[in-house]
């Protein structure tokens, strides 16, 4: 049964806000609707070292501060960022944006099912998109703007804030994927996703607090290693001879994968992801440019092999850092063009929110890898088998590409071309929803998010795709998910090895590219091996 | 009497007009920002489906047709229809709709009164049996939006209370102010509503105000319609101070923001723009950003602890 939460419970100190039980989450297609557990329990040494108090699920882990004196410094460390959001020097990026949805948003409530995340928690209050927002916008009332306590009682403005309540706001900021389907809705032009983005930029920008995953093991360790992943430039020489023996192993063609060819036409930027998790998308991007002709290189220059850029998730100066080195590589190459490979966040992070940091000669021309292979696999430039892919297909569409990006219809009509059972998930298109494990949430592993990621913030995306192949759910009959995004296949890849789809159902993810490969006419044998991993 | 309410009305229409155009310019005033648009955006040419340029392979290449009409349109209707609370709440958008129209057509109502009454002046006779056909449109124009302005509203007044407080999700977001506004709204609206019904049925008062407002003189008006218009010149001093201008800065977050595709070519103003917005200075306090480094400083560095420069010793 759901508690019924308020804008003051936040600020009651001690007990937890919000307890989630499986019992109040939506309900999934059988055989799955007997599978929830609650999530797993903090232990109590862990919850000695971090605040648990929101919903009993940490992301970021914040030790509460133990004296008042502490707790005041963090309380006013936290102020002096709110005002910094609203100074045009240092928050020009987002300043418009956040003034506009804090000032005329009119709590209508409209965009509280169109979030994944409220509606499959069971509704629970603590995640409707407008509950962040209210809290920032009674803490401006209170203390930045010092509104007349009887105006902040005539506007219901009034907050009481401590160091725990602050605690709570900055785990509550995680607990939405900033897909953005909440501003999509919203008549009045509010982004109450934004606003879950500008308070994790407090937290990062003025207070150094921010997931490990996203920060110190995500945008810190790209910059001084070269990738999120810890993969080096001599690792990557490793991974790519063994990418070219798999191709050899996998096609009998002998490709060399370029790297730092100097004046090539396309620089091509992958999530490192795919070259230690799923190096089949490497390798069939490999494979079909080959085929096509095309004139590219990937780059082994330090961060430029890496198309992750996890700053456009919570902190605007690490994600200029990133966005700068990628465009350093690709001027230093010479290359015409860059090309994103099939990353969601990497597409709307340096095709489009860089387009307003990378001037002069750093702003070279950016593209998405989808409408290239379009272009591909339109042009009969390489013969193509559909009856190669002839299984049930379904596409998520990755919100970063799709939504955020407008790229809906390229990979659909490669689909159409090339998978004889391509069926569409419904909703799709930009009204999709998000596969859970957007801006950072796939990365973060630590203490019960895991849970939280598989039992609710993928729970929607989980029940569409088990939709989308109703009429085939026998494990037997092989079914294959389109997922054109590395960060979205770690949700997938979590989410089916929590429920068991792949043994149950016989649910495969992968990429476009991948399917592209296996149709094509001239391999031997099929390029997608069924392989679970 | 009669003076008194031709100055409270001139202070009315100044300060509102005044007011609005302040918080306008302040949004307009904000600096460019980061690009965060959001599909579909209507002025593309795949706006069914939500598609964007960013579908042509090489899209900086190709041209890039806008159609702003349709995006002018396509947010405007919105003003009148509400398409979205229609599809997702239908009981609220019930009471909802009517609230809303109650706003637009009372203003527009004063403003055609203007018009009708500059005609009057120039000797037009406003009446249904007009013997001028712009007498004749003006007097069915100043009756529909009158008829829907004072229903409208007094049904959206008395219904926005009644499903805020039978909805949780609502109720929990109330504040005290939003029952004040539909308690006062409701007023200006039924006085109206009675002025009309009980003694002014071809609204004929409406219109010598004006005419005396325009002619700086004083009407003699029943002391229903005076109340009415006195509520109505405070209702448009009162409304500033409420979230009413988002009739017009959702207009601007739609254009500014959320179909703000513009890219930003080498040497174009934009640039210049953005290149002025990075040269200044940061003050954010994290061990990772120095302080005092402009954006494009802090960009150059890397943040790592060990590159920081060290503090000089004395």
């Amino acid at each position: 049964m759901i508690r019924k939460t308020g804008i003051q419970d936040f600020t009651k100190p001690g007990g937890q806000v919000a307890e989630l039980e499986p019992a109040d989450w939506m309900k999934l297609p059988a055989p799955y609707d007997q599978m929830d557990k609650p999530l797993k329990k903090l232990t109590e040494d862990q919850r000695k070292r971090m605040d648990a108090t929101l919903d009993g699920v940490v992301a970021i882990g914040i030790l509460p501060p133990s004296m008042p004196e502490e707790e005041k410094a963090f309380v006013d460390r936290f102020l002096a960022g709110v005002e910094k959001l609203f100074d045009a020097k240092d928050n020009w990026t987002f300043l418009q944006p956040l003034y506009h949805s804090l000032e005329y948003c009119v709590k209508c409530q409209i965009c509280s099912d169109a979030c994944p995340a409220y509606v499959a928690s069971g509704r629970q209050d603590i995640y409707r998109p407008t509950m962040r927002p209210e809290l920032l916008r009674r803490i401006i009332s209170t203390y930045v703007k010092k509104e007349h306590p009887l105006l902040r009682k005539f506007k219901a403005s009034n907050i009481e804030l401590n160091a725990q309540a602050l605690i709570r706001l900055a785990e509550l900021a995680y607990r939405c994927t900033l897909c953005r389907r909440c501003a999509q809705v919203c008549l009045l032009g509010c982004d109450n996703a934004l606003i879950s983005r500008e308070i994790r930029k407090i937290f990062s920008q003025q207070m150094g607090i921010a997931p490990k995953e996203v920060h110190e093991k995500g945008s810190v360790q790209q910059i001084k290693v070269g990738s999120s992943t810890g993969m080096t430039p001599p690792a990557l020489a490793d991974i790519l001879e063994f990418t070219e023996e798999e191709i050899a192993e996998k096609t009998g063609k002998k490709i060399k994968i370029p790297v730092d060819k100097k004046g090539s036409d396309i620089l091509l930027l992958h999530n490192a992801g795919e070259f230690l998790a799923w190096p089949e998308n490497l390798e069939a991007f490999a494979i079909l440019f080959d085929a096509a002709g095309i004139d590219w290189t990937l780059s082994s220059e330090l961060v430029g092999y890496d198309a992750v850029n996890y700053g456009v998730w919570y902190d605007d100066v690490q994600f200029a850092r990133v966005a700068l080195r990628h465009a350093q590589a690709a001027k230093n190459l010479g290359v015409k063009r860059i090309s994103l490979g099939e990353c969601g966040h990497a597409h709307k992070a340096m095709i489009v929110v860089a387009d307003r940091v990378l001037t002069g000669e750093l702003n070279i021309p950016r593209e998405s890898a989808l409408p290239l292979m379009e272009k591909i696999v339109m042009s009969g430039r390489i013969k193509l088998d559909p009856g190669r892919n002839n299984f049930p297909v379904t596409l998520h569409d990755p919100c970063n590409m799709v939504r955020l990006m407008g790229i809906v219809e390229p990979q659909r009509r490669i689909l159409r071309k090339i998978a004889p059972q391509f069926r569409e998930m419904t909703p799709h298109g930009v009204e999709n929803y998000c596969c859970g494990g957007g801006s950072g949430f796939a990365i973060i592993q630590s203490n019960n998010f895991p849970d939280w990621r598989s039992s609710v913030s993928g729970r929607m995306k989980l029940k569409q795709t088990l939709d989308a192949f109703a009429d085939a759910p026998s494990a037997d009959v092989k079914k294959y998910v389109c997922a054109p995004c590395s960060n979205c296949k770690g949700q997938y890849r979590e989410l089916f090895n929590t429920y068991g789809v792949w043994e149950k159902s016989g649910i495969f993810y992968g990429g476009l590219v991948e399917l592209i490969v296996n149709a094509m006419a001239d391999l031997k044998q099929p390029f997608i091996q069924w392989e679970w991993h | 009497m009669g003076t008194l309410l031709i100055v409270l009305t001139y202070i009315a229409y100044v300060f509102i007009v005044a007011v609005y155009a302040i918080k306008v310019r302040k949004w307009l005033k904000l600096p460019v920002h980061i690009r965060w648009d959001l599909y579909p955006v209507i002025h593309e040419e795949q706006y069914r489906y939500g598609g964007s340029y960013y579908e042509k392979p090489e899209w900086w290449t190709q041209p890039r047709p806008k159609n702003t009409g349709r995006s002018l349109w396509h947010a405007l209707k919105d003003n009148f229809y509400m398409g979205e609370y229609f599809k997702r709440n239908p009981l609220y958008w019930l009471f909802l709709l009517p609230w809303h129209l109650g706003f637009i057509f009372i203003i527009l109502f004063h403003i055609t009164c203007f018009f009708a009454a500059t005609a009057m002046v120039g000797g037009v006779t406003i009446a249904s049996d007009s013997p001028q056909l712009l007498g004749q449109i003006f007097y069915g124009i100043l009756m529909a939006f009158a008829v829907i302005a004072f229903i409208g509203g007094t049904f959206g007044c008395i219904g926005m209370p009644v499903i805020k407080l039978a909805d949780r999700g609502l109720r929990s977001y109330a504040m005290p102010m939003n029952y004040f506004n539909y308690f006062f709204f409701l007023i200006v609206y039924a006085s109206g509503l009675y002025s009309w019904l009980a003694l002014d049925p071809t609204l004929a008062e409406y219109r010598m105000y004006w005419v005396g407002l325009i002619t700086l003189t004083p009407p003699d008006l029943n002391p229903a319609t005076v109340f009415h218009i006195i509520l109505f010149d405070i209702f448009l001093i009162y409304l500033p101070f409420t979230r009413s201008t988002h009739y017009i800065t959702r207009l601007l977050a739609y254009f500014k923001i959320r179909w703000d595709d513009e890219p930003n070519f080498r040497g174009s103003m934009l640039e210049k723009q953005l290149n002025d917005l990075l040269a200044q200075k940061l003050s954010w306090d994290a061990p990772h950003i120095l302080k005092g480094q402009s954006w494009v400083e802090a960009a150059i560095s890397s943040g790592l602890p060990e590159t920081k420069p060290e503090t000089k010793k004395d």
